[in-house]
């Protein structure tokens, strides 16, 4: 499967980055074809200015800096997202990613007179989240796990129409044990690689 | 009462904008309260929480930028937050997303307690306003779930006080809304978050 691996971690050796490694080495033993964006070594901007927001209904050939992110999106089956959970959602580094490159024409089309947009990433049937949490997974439920559904609900209805969002993570890693990481990092990658399938 | 209020979009003439630039005259109007306004857009407020920070939001000096510490210090002080922003991808757009992530950090919005658990210290705050406009209809938001409501409503809520209230006020399918629509929203907004505000302020 094309699969486009995000990464999203500020720090180089955090335990993401393990994460990270764990998840491409599963993917590369199971022969998917991959393509792994890091967005902070890119340097990836992720404001979207006033002038852009301008371009909001415009075709995607108006904004040339974000063609090889389009390039991705439309060549993709899947994409794994690899991130920490920071106030119960995606980071602003990813967030930031999606409303900029999730565009018009590519992700979208809005037809003359309706209000809700049709999905046009048909190309996409996997969605897979690996993500961790400092906090509980009862925390994490009375919040409303808002990161979780933006991946599940809000961006999956702009893929084909039997994509299915998969969501692997751990949860209070502030006070895990090294057994409880080494038992994560051990079988993360299996696990992509099962709900690749 | 000392209310910072937060603009989340990008354009300066925006609707956002304008209910932006109407609560604040509402609100400075009666002069009882001290308002605060934050635009990040136009003070090019960083949007990602840097390396550096990252590697210091562990520590016990975690607000390494001077935008941070002058933003971190207004929160501490206020009364109330009030968020306007666009909903984008049914969340908070990256930018606002970002500015609680650099500034709502160890002293500002939570902290340590002796026995090394996470307790809130948004006490002060009494109030959290959300006012959003969304492009699809209410049902479609309900639908996907409105996950920059609960960010700000449950996520940074729980880092306030018990009795902290929340308030939210959204308009939904703006891209078909009259013009009479949009004038209504704003005022009915204004006027409902001076109420709330007003009421406490005389206690």
């Amino acid at each position: 499967m094309k699969t486009l691996v995000i990464y999203v971690h500020p720090v180089e050796n955090s335990f993401n980055s393990a994460v990270r490694d764990a998840v491409i080495s599963g993917l590369t033993s199971a022969q998917h074809e991959i393509r792994l964006r890091d967005l902070y070594a890119e340097n990836f901007n992720p404001f979207l200015s006033a002038a852009e927001r301008g371009l909001h209904h415009t075709p995607p050939s108006t904004r040339p800096e974000l063609a090889r992110d389009v390039e991705d999106l439309r060549w993709c089956e899947a994409i794994v997202f690899v991130y920490p959970t920071w106030w119960a959602g995606l980071p602003a580094m990813l967030k930031g990613w999606i409303d900029r490159t999730w565009m018009n024409e590519v992700a979208w089309v809005l037809p003359a007179g309706a209000n809700t947009i049709r999905p046009r990433l048909t190309n996409i049937t996997r969605l897979v989240a690996v993500t961790t949490h400092g906090s509980s997974k009862l925390v994490n439920a009375l919040q409303g796990e808002p990161g979780k559904r933006i991946i599940s609900r809000s961006i999956r209805v702009m893929c084909n129409r039997w994509c299915r969002a998969r969501w692997i993570s751990l949860y209070g890693l502030d006070k895990s044990t090294p057994e409880k990481r080494k038992h994560h990092l051990d079988t993360v990658g299996r696990r992509v690689v099962h709900a690749l399938r | 009462m000392n209310v910072v209020i937060v603009l989340g979009h990008p354009s300066a003439n925006s609707y956002c904008t304008a209910i932006f630039e109407a609560i604040i005259r509402a609100l400075e109007d009666g002069r009882q309260h001290n308002v605060s306004a934050i635009r990040l857009a136009d003070e090019n407020f960083v949007t990602a929480m840097s390396r550096d920070e990252r590697v210091s939001y562990e520590t016990a000096q975690p607000l390494i930028c001077a935008e941070t510490q002058r933003h971190a210090q207004l929160v501490k002080q206020a009364d109330a937050l009030v968020f306007v922003y666009p909903t984008w991808w049914s969340g908070l757009p990256a930018q606002l997303k970002g500015w609680l992530e650099r500034v709502f950090v160890l002293d500002v919005a939570f902290r340590f307690n002796e026995k090394n658990k996470i307790r809130p210290a948004l006490q002060n705050i009494r109030h959290i306003i959300g006012v959003s406009t969304y492009g699809s209809p209410w049902r479609y938001v309900k639908l996907v779930n409105d996950n920059g409501r609960r960010t700000l409503t449950r996520a940074i809520r729980a880092s306030t006080g018990l009795r902290t209230r929340t308030m939210w006020r959204g308009i939904y399918a703006l891209d078909t809304c009259s013009a009479a629509d949009r004038e209504k929203f704003i005022a009915d907004t204004t006027r409902k978050i001076v109420k709330r505000l007003s009421k406490d302020a005389q206690r």
